[in-house]
């Protein structure tokens, strides 16, 4: 193939979009969402994921004090706690640092009233442990200090985030690829729809020699161009969306979440890949069977 | 050059389009095909062009296999031959300059090419002045010319002509089969399919006839042999 007709066939895809526009718009946006869905699902498994890595991957239990306990006597148990053999680190956390913590968290006014006399927490100490397996034993052996009152076992939501997480991922990644399936089919469709318009040309482009490689060329360059508008867009929309999203989730649970900057090179790299390569997939699927297709059979005459 | 050797084309429907059918059509030369419709006309024309592949038999065109060729390379097969068709088929919306220009881009022509090319071939047919014209600003015989220009803008070693003169006046075809006379001369091959008698024997050439598949005649027509 020449390529100084080139230039002639990619004008000739940007053409067909142009001439074919309200299908061309229709499946930009079945493309959007399926790209927002998609997208949607696989941040929600890395936020997932990244939720779980964090309460996980800290062996710290949280041990509490009973109420008596003053803060002279916190810190004996705290340095006895740590000479339990399974227990590398102990954390003393007063009672008026942990009430401080939680309305930096909520920056609510009610933790303000609580502060001082009215209180409501115990003291407690942050014990981290070097091996989870030993955790029953360890347990037992921080219980029986005299002064502890109870203990928050972090092992058990890091074993529920952790299913949570495996659901997550294999739910996104059915979503992933059922909506992949969605967009490749509407792309498709689209594309025939521009070949049916154009199958007269077709058919004389086939009948002076003109290969399959240069029949498809202007088809290929309009699903890639609707897979590159719909990537760029959804980028766009997710660039917005995403910090509004992440924050209102975490009025209502709370995590923390990944930051855009993190992600968002990837998902903008990804959308806009995504987006041309299932134009090209859409496009080709729609062609090969017209491309053999010959003379008046073409035509549908 | 054209050469069928005992080629036979049965459709899937079972009908039996050609049948051992033998011939050599040589290079430059003009030859009319006639015979009724259903004869194998159509067909015959198919297999030159490779449409369809034959279920039995050789057919070689301008130096290429086609019954063992292979599907990639049949448009250099159709890059050899200029085909014209009995309803012209133009595209409406382009111009006279971009129908022509159209065949050339198809095959990857450079701009600079085309824009030397598309106007002398205009000239050639005589349609220079309607360059701009869209095809149904013309009458029925420029629209054929038209169509001749595209089928020779890409210098074939052939013409193939699907009944050219079906959908014109008398006056018009007259003026068309003069114009391929005149490309004849310059080297091109020249195959025509028809069924008009008066036309074949007008023109006194070499006329093939099929009929129910098979090649029943194959003689000079009357007037050129008086001549």
């Amino acid at each position: 193939m020449k390529f100084s007709g080139f230039g002639y066939l990619i004008k000739e895809g940007v053409k067909n979009i142009w001439s074919n526009r309200m299908m061309s718009i229709a499946s930009v946006g079945v493309l959007i969402s399926c790209l927002l869905m998609t997208g949607a699902a696989s941040l929600l498994s890395v936020n997932v994921t990244s939720a779980v890595e964090s309460v996980g991957g800290e062996n710290v239990t949280r041990v509490y004090l009973e109420q008596e306990v003053t803060d002279l006597e916190a810190v004996y148990i705290t340095n006895e706690l740590a000479t339990i053999s399974n227990v590398t680190e102990t954390v003393f956390i007063p009672r008026d640092d942990a009430i401080k913590e939680l309305e930096d968290t909520y920056s609510d006014a009610i933790f303000e009233q609580l502060q001082g006399e009215g209180n409501p927490l115990p003291n407690a100490v942050d014990v981290t442990m070097e091996d989870l397996s030993l955790y029953d034993t360890t347990i037992s052996q921080v219980m029986a200090v005299e002064g502890v009152e109870s203990i928050r076992d972090t092992r058990e939501i890091a074993q529920k985030l952790t299913s949570l997480n495996n659901l997550v991922t294999t739910l996104s990644f059915w979503i992933v690829l059922a909506l992949t399936c969605v967009s490749i089919f509407i792309i498709s469709n689209t594309i025939r729809m521009t070949m049916y318009s154009r199958r007269f040309e077709i058919s004389i482009m086939k009948s002076v020699g003109a290969t399959d490689t240069f029949v498809r060329i202007p088809f290929v360059v309009e699903g890639m161009t609707i897979g590159l508008v719909s990537g760029i867009v959804t980028s766009v929309l997710l660039f917005f969306l995403y910090d509004i999203i992440m924050k209102t989730a975490q009025n209502i649970i709370e995590f923390s979440f990944v930051p855009y900057s993190q992600v968002g090179v990837w998902t903008t790299i990804v959308f806009i890949g995504a987006g041309v390569v299932i134009g090209a997939l859409g496009s080709v699927v729609s062609i090969g069977r017209y491309l053999k297709k010959e003379g008046n059979e073409l035509l549908g005459w | 050059m054209i050469e069928f050797r005992n080629v036979s084309k049965v459709y899937s429907t079972g009908t039996h389009a050609l049948n051992k059918a033998s011939l050599t059509i040589e290079k430059g030369e003009f030859v009319f095909i006639v015979g009724s419709s259903g004869a194998g006309k159509s067909t015959f024309l198919k297999l030159i062009m490779r449409e369809e592949i034959p279920t039995s038999g050789t057919i070689i065109v301008n130096g290429m296999q086609l019954d063992k060729m292979k599907r990639r390379q049949v448009p250099m097969l159709r890059r050899t031959m200029g085909i014209v068709f009995q309803d012209f088929r133009l595209i409406d919306k382009m111009t006279v300059y971009d129908n022509v220009a159209f065949a050339m881009r198809a095959i990857g022509a450079s701009p600079k090419a085309i824009k030397k090319r598309v106007p002398y071939i205009l000239e050639l047919v005589g349609l220079e002045g309607k360059s701009h014209n869209y095809p149904s600003e013309l009458s029925g015989g420029e629209q054929q010319r038209v169509g001749l220009a595209r089928a020779l803008v890409n210098n074939p070693k052939m013409i193939i002509a699907d009944e050219p003169t079906g959908n014109i006046d008398p006056e018009m075809s007259f003026e068309i089969m003069e114009l391929l006379s005149e490309i004849n001369k310059r080297g091109t091959t020249i195959l025509i399919v028809t069924h008009e008698h008066e036309l074949v024997e007008n023109f006194g050439r070499r006329v093939i006839t099929i009929d129910k598949g098979v090649v029943v005649d194959d003689t000079m027509s009357v007037s050129a042999s008086e001549s």
